[in-house]
C-alpha cells in the first residue's frame, strides 16, 4: 500500500469511525438515561405501592385500637410517620427531618418517598418511606451498553476498513496508471532524445563520413517525438479543441502520411502493400484525421515483426491497416481501446494510440473493428459509412 | 447531710406523684365518670379527633372549642352520635383546668404510645 493511500485510509477511518462512535455514544447515552429513568420509575412505583400497603395497615391499626398496636414492617423498606406539624411519631427508619420534595434520591443509592396520609390514621399526616435502590439492573444495563458499543465498534471498524479499501481502489488504480504513464513517458521520450543526441555526436565526431544513416535516425527520432507530443496534446486538449471541419481528400492524405512514415517502415524492413482508392473525400478536421491515420500506421509499424508485411487499404467505405505482428489476445480485444491499455508491453508506448483512434471514430460516428490473432497479426478497420 | 437531701428528693417525688394522681382523679371525676355512666365510647371520640387533627395541640383546641360551646358544628362526631348521646351543658371549669383535663384525656387514650415494632 502506498504511503498516500495509507494516509487516506487512516483519515477516512478516523472520520468514519469518529463520527460513528460519536453518533453511537450519543444514542447509547440517550438510551441509557431513558432506561435508567425507566428503572428508577419502576422502583418508584414499587415504593409507592409499599407506601400504600403501609397506609392500609395504619388504617387497620387505627380501627382496631387494641392495647398493643404492631407497626407494619415491610422487607427492605424503611418507613416513618409524622404528624401534621411534621413531628416524628414512629417508624422503622431513623428519625429524619422531612423534606419538601415528594421524591428524593440520596446519592443514587437510596430512594425516599413522602406521601400524605389522609385521613390521619394513628395521627399520621405524613408517611416517609425509603428503600435502598436496586442498582443491579442499572449495572446490567451499563454492561449491555458497553458490550453493544464494543460489538458495534468492532463491526464498524471492519466495515470501515472494507469500505475504505473499496473507496480508495479507484484512486489506487488511477495512481498506478499515473505512475505507469510517467514511467512510460520518460522511457518514450528518452529513446528518441538519446537517438538524436547520439547521432548528432557521431556527426560531429565523424564529420566527413556518410551522413545518410545518422540523419535518417535523427529524422525517425524527431518524428517519434513529434507524434508523442501531438498525441499527448490531443488527449489533453481534446475537450476544448475547436474542430475545423472541412472536405479532405483522404487518399492524398494517406499517401502523404505513408511518405512521412516511410523511413520508420524501411528501418524495420517492412514490406508495404498499399491500395488506395482515388478521391476518398471525408468531412473531417485535419488534426483528427492525422491522429487517426498516424496512430493506425505507427501501431502497425511498431507492433509488426521485422521484415513483416504492412497492408493499407483505403476505399470509399473504409480504411484498413493490417500488420503481421504480435497480435492481440482474445481476452484483451474488448478493452484494447481503453486509455493506457497495452496488450503487449514489449514495445514502447503509452497505450493511448487506439484510445485516440476510438475517440475520433466515436466523434464522427464511424465504426471501428479490430480483428486479431495472437502471433499472427492485427487488422484494424475504420468504416466511414454510417 | 446525705440523708436530708435524700429525704427532700423523696418528698418532692411524693408530692409530684400525688399531684398527678389528683389530676387523674379530677379527670375521672369531671369527665370519665359521666362518660362511663352514659356509656359514651371514649376511644371512638379520641379516634375521630385523632384522624382529623393529627396533633395533640390541634385536638386539644378542637375539643376545648366544643366543650366551651357544645354544638354539633363544633364537634367531629357524626349527627347520629348525638341522638344516642345527648349534648351536655357547658362545663363550669376554668380554661386552664379544662385544657389540662383535655390533655389528660388525650394522654389516657393516646394511640401513638401503643405503637411497637414487631
Amino acid at each position: 500500500m502506498l504511503k498516500s493511500e495509507k494516509k487516506s485510509l487512516i483519515r477516512f477511518l478516523l472520520i468514519y469511525l469518529g463520527s460513528t462512535f460519536l453518533l453511537f455514544s450519543i444514542a447509547s447515552w440517550i438510551f441509557y438515561v431513558s432506561q435508567k429513568h425507566h428503572l428508577f420509575d419502576q422502583q418508584r412505583d414499587t415504593l409507592k405501592f409499599e407506601a400504600a400497603k403501609i397506609i392500609t395497615h395504619l388504617r387497620t391499626l387505627h380501627e382496631s385500637y387494641e392495647q398493643i398496636l404492631v407497626y407494619p414492617v415491610l422487607p427492605l423498606v424503611s418507613s416513618s410517620i409524622y404528624d401534621l406539624d411534621k413531628t416524628y411519631i414512629f417508624g422503622t427508619g431513623k428519625e429524619t427531618p422531612l423534606l419538601e420534595q415528594k421524591w428524593y434520591m440520596e446519592n443514587e443509592e437510596k430512594l425516599y418517598y413522602l406521601t400524605e396520609v389522609q385521613p390521619h390514621y394513628v395521627g399520621a399526616a405524613f408517611l416517609l418511606v425509603s428503600k435502598e435502590l436496586d442498582v443491579e439492573p442499572i449495572k446490567d444495563l451499563q454492561k449491555d451498553i458497553l458490550q453493544f458499543l464494543f460489538g458495534a465498534g468492532l463491526f464498524f471498524t471492519l466495515l470501515g476498513i472494507f469500505l475504505g479499501r473499496l473507496f480508495i481502489a479507484p484512486m489506487r488504480e488511477s495512481m498506478e496508471r499515473m505512475n505507469l504513464f510517467i514511467e512510460d513517458t520518460t522511457h518514450e521520450l528518452n529513446t528518441p532524445i538519446s537517438t538524436i543526441l547520439t547521432n548528432i555526436e557521431m556527426l560531429e565526431t565523424f564529420g566527413k563520413c556518410e551522413k545518410n544513416d545518422e540523419l535518417q535516425r535523427i529524422e525517425i527520432a524527431s518524428k517519434t517525438l513529434s507524434r508523442i507530443y501531438d498525441d499527448l496534446i490531443y488527449l489533453n486538449l481534446n475537450h476544448q479543441y475547436y474542430r475545423h471541419i472541412e472536405s479532405i481528400n483522404v487518399s492524398d492524405f494517406v499517401q502523404e502520411r505513408m511518405v512521412y512514415f516511410n523511413v520508420m517502415a524501411v528501418n524495420k524492413k517492412l514490406e508495404l502493400e498499399v491500395s488506395i482508392e482515388d478521391n476518398v473525400i471525408l468531412e473531417i478536421d485535419k488534426n483528427d484525421l492525422t491522429r487517426l491515420v498516424d496512430n493506425l500506421i505507427t501501431n502497425a509499424i511498431k507492433y509488426n515483426k521485422k521484415e513483416g508485411l504492412l497492408t493499407i487499404y483505403l476505399s470509399q467505405e473504409f480504411l484498413s491497416v493490417t500488420d503481421t505482428g504480435i497480435g492481440i489476445r482474445k481476452k484483451d480485444l474488448d478493452t484494447i481501446v481503453c486509455r493506457f491499455k497495452r496488450a503487449n508491453k514489449s514495445e514502447g508506448g503509452f497505450g493511448v494510440g487506439l484510445d485516440i483512434v476510438n475517440q475520433v471514430v466515436e466523434n464522427y460516428g464511424y465504426t471501428l473493428d479490430i480483428h486479431s490473432k495472437e502471433g499472427k497479426g492485427t487488422e484494424v478497420v475504420v468504416k466511414w459509412e454510417k | 447531710m446525705g440523708k436530708i437531701i435524700f429525704l427532700c428528693i423523696l418528698f418532692y417525688v411524693e408530692l409530684y406523684a400525688s399531684e398527678k394522681q389528683s389530676e387523674k382523679d379530677e379527670l375521672q371525676s369531671k369527665c370519665l365518670e359521666c362518660h362511663n355512666k352514659n356509656q359514651i365510647p371514649n376511644e371512638l371520640i379520641y379516634k375521630r379527633y385523632l384522624v382529623k387533627y393529627s396533633t395533640k395541640n390541634a385536638m386539644t383546641q378542637a375539643i376545648m372549642k366544643y366543650l366551651k360551646d357544645p354544638k354539633k358544628e363544633n364537634s367531629v362526631m357524626p349527627p347520629p352520635f348525638f341522638l344516642k348521646f345527648p349534648m351536655q351543658r357547658t362545663l363550669d371549669i376554668n380554661d386552664t383546668i379544662l385544657e389540662q383535663n383535655t390533655r389528660d384525656f388525650l394522654d389516657t387514650f393516646d394511640m401513638k404510645k401503643k405503637l411497637i415494632l414487631p
